[in-house]
């Protein structure tokens, strides 16, 4: 193991005890560097040593870790990410939730490569960092604002403008809406950590936001990057051009062309070409894209600020296709003018617009079926008002809104039997966008996802291209290999979207040679991917500890394992039960877990984790 | 016979159309009509064929489906089929 650790690390963990204002640091092992690399896989560990297995994830002794990654700050574009580590109130296991924004690269200056808050704070408060250390302020006169506002008043009250870089949550974070999201408003894009509940678990702690200023420190790379860099960036400009152009929603038409976006809960998974087209990337390009935004260090810029004068809306961030697919085509919903507003208000509020609307679709066809007592005028498909009432209600925790604000999974468990059958997630995280039954790799992906339901643990890009997108054969091991790109991306603090694009969509000589040249190890390309592994493994162990992961838990909803798709081109594709079985055996094996999906003592000390694992 | 084609994005932006029918030979390949594509307008140059394939990340639907799972470019088009060509999309 390495015993020095490289320039490009601030060599600090900060640990902040919300109760009494006390705080700590650690130096960070250089071994530890070496092994989990930054951002996921520090936050990782961080959950796994300091929150015991049953912890409550809304309760004090959850932690939430804040982490960066290594190349953060250097020539290398699109890697000055954040992340977000957590124990899920969705899925009560690990969860990472990235974001960009300004506020990644301000926290790398500070020499806090991770920092965690721990416990709870009496009353309302936000925690300012920055390089000497970290303060609890009062935040009680914050109480009830957005999460715009909160960044700007946080900014004021710091009084240096920009330069203060603020993470708030919204009212829904504060009420505790499990699928609570926070959202970073800086000077040029708006980063949202979506997923996962983190906004709920910084709620629960009664911290309205994080604020970062500056510090003194700056990354050196160990060797030479720049030609790398350089290089790097022509074909990640060339290859991310529709992304420039469109943001993520440049994705709604080509995939409803193959039949494979979600439409009424999942009852159909096309929609007329006409209807795609008005909430596409195309449409909202023409017809409201103001201007592009980006995040620090990243020429991409494929943030976009939409302005809708009929709502009311000058600059709000453009909806992304995830979110396109749960607030508009999941509900019918194509206007797509009610659909930016709800979007902009979900962002306002605090929610995380892919699990929010999957719920809200959820409870349209419990209603359709007359399975929910509640009475709503707009709880019909198509029903665009619907949008921006049931976001409000489901903020503030009203009427019907206070069953949304669950998530679907709890909301089923509350309703009878039948209700299991329209649900669309796994281990209590609704699905993102990408077809768990159209897509072969998505159904193996999500099943063993450690964070449920979610499009960054295995990969849709790929299987888009036509790889094991209909296919069983191989595609186990793809996904637990895409998995492992995911964790490595996120212990990088790397941007997906860039990274597929113009680094690779599997781990490679790319990504290999620029961790070489900014921390000076000589890692090969089977090194590098065992740091995605031994992430992976590490979250898993975590879920293990937790009782979430195992092979019970590793399932698919009822419509995706037992109602084909109904029509259109992917038509007759879904993941029967034993084609699922099937695939977990090959995929267990391929991990070195056991049969129930628990990794082997034999594969623990393979990835060099057992001091961790002793610790969950 | 007639064929539609459907353009997305960027290919959108070069051809000018979003879509358009057009008539074709029996026996026409999903490779001819993008080799035509390509002389036809200047701004899909080089972008849609790449070592005698359809180039990476570029994709070709024929009916929704991916036409490497028919033969490809070698995909012989049927009368009423519907060709929809998205440049290389990142992100989601
Ligand atoms: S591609 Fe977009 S999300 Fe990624 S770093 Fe650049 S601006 Fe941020």
């Amino acid at each position: 193991m390495a015993n020095e650790l490289p320039s490009v690390y601030g060599g600090e963990a900060l640990r902040i005890h919300l109760g009494d204002g006390a705080t700590e640091t650690e130096a960070i092992d250089p071994g530890d560097a070496r092994r989990f690399l930054g951002g996921n896989g520090f936050a990782a560990k961080q959950i796994a040593e300091h929150v015991p297995p049953e912890a409550d994830p809304l309760g004090p002794e959850n932690v939430l870790a804040m982490a960066v990654g290594p190349m953060n700050g250097t020539p290398f574009q699109s890697t000055s990410r954040g992340v977000l580590g957590f124990v899920s109130p969705m899925t009560n296991g690990f969860f990472d939730s990235t974001f960009g924004g300004t506020l990644p690269r301000a926290q790398k200056t500070t020499g806090f490569e991770v920092i965690t808050l721990h416990g709870a704070a009496e009353e309302l408060s936000y925690v300012y960092i920055d390089g000497d250390g970290a303060e609890i302020k009062p935040a009680g006169d914050l109480a009830g604002l957005d999460t715009y506002e909160t960044c700007e008043a946080i900014r004021e009250a710091e009084g240096e403008g920009y330069d203060t870089h603020v993470l708030a949550i919204g009212p829904a974070g504060e009420n505790e809406v499990r699928f609570a999201c926070s959202l970073h408003d800086s000077e040029i894009r708006e980063g949202v950590a979506g997923r996962g509940g983190n906004g709920a678990v910084l709620g629960s702690k009664n911290v309205k936001a994080i604020a970062v200023s500056e510090g003194s420190f700056e990354p050196e790379p160990e060797g030479d990057l720049r030609g790398r860099a350089v290089q790097q960036m022509g074909r990640l400009m060339e290859d991310t051009e529709m992304l420039q152009e469109y943001g993520t929603a440049g994705l709604v038409n080509p995939i409803n062309e193959m039949g494979k976006l979600g439409q009424r809960n999942m009852q159909t998974e096309q929609t007329d070409p006409e209807n795609a087209e008005a909430v596409s990337g195309e449409t909202l390009k023409t017809e409201y894209v103001t201007e592009d935004t980006t995040c620090a260090n990243c020429a991409v810029k494929c943030g976009k600020h939409v302005t809708v004068e009929s709502e009311g809306i000058t600059d709000a961030k453009i909806p992304e296709f995830e979110s396109l697919f749960g607030t508009a085509t999941l509900q019918e919903v194509y206007e797509i003018e009610r659909v930016i507003a709800a979007n902009d208000l979900c962002d306002r509020l605090g929610m995380d617009t892919i699990s929010w609307g999957v719920t809200v679709a959820f409870a349209r066809e419990c209603s359709e079926k007359g399975l929910l007592s509640e009475e709503s005028p707009h709880l019909s498909f198509g029903d665009a008002d619907g949008l921006v009432e049931l976001a409000e209600k489901t903020a503030h925790r009203e009427g019907v809104g206070d069953r949304i604000a669950e998530g679907s999974f709890r909301m089923a468990e509350s309703l009878e039997a039948e209700a299991e059958k329209y649900l669309y997630g796994a281990k209590g995280l609704e699905f993102a966008a990408h077809s768990a039954r159209g897509l072969k790799g998505m159904s193996i992906g999500y099943a063993t996802g450690t964070r449920g339901g979610s499009h960054h643990d295995t990969r849709p890009t790929l299987q888009y291209d036509g790889n094991h997108d209909e296919t069983t054969e191989g595609t186990p091991e793809f996904a637990a290999r895409s998995q492992h790109f995911t964790a490595l991306g996120d212990s990088l603090t790397q941007c997906r979207f860039v990274s597929e694009g113009g680094w690779g969509p599997r781990i490679n000589e790319n990504y290999t040679e620029a961790i070489n040249l900014a921390t000076g190890w000589d890692l090969s390309v089977e090194e590098v991917e065992r740091i995605g592994e031994r992430v992976y493994n590490l979250e898993r162990l975590i879920n293990v500890s937790r009782g979430v992961a195992d092979r019970e838990a590793d399932t698919l909803p009822h419509r995706v394992m037992n109602e084909p798709i109904s029509e259109g081109p992917a038509e007759g594709m879904y993941c029967p039960p034993e084609e699922l079985e099937s695939m977990l055996d090959e995929y267990y094996a391929a991990r070195g877990w056991n049969d129930n999906g628990h990794p082997t003592t034999d594969t623990v000390e393979r990835l060099d984790i057992e001091d961790v694992a002793e610790t969950v | 016979m007639e064929v539609e084609l459907r353009y997305f994005g960027t290919v959108r932006e070069a051809v000018g159309e979003s879509t358009e029918r057009r008539s074709v030979e029996a026996g026409t390949t999903v490779g001819s009509v993008l080799s035509d594509l390509e002389e036809e307008h200047s701004g899909l140059e080089g972008l849609l064929l790449e070592d005698g394939g359809v180039a990476g990340g570029v994709t070709v639907l024929r009916n929704g489906t991916h036409v490497t799972h028919f033969e490809g470019v070698e995909t012989v088009l049927e009368g009423d089929d519907r060709l929809s060509i998205t440049p290389p999309v990142t992100g989601g």
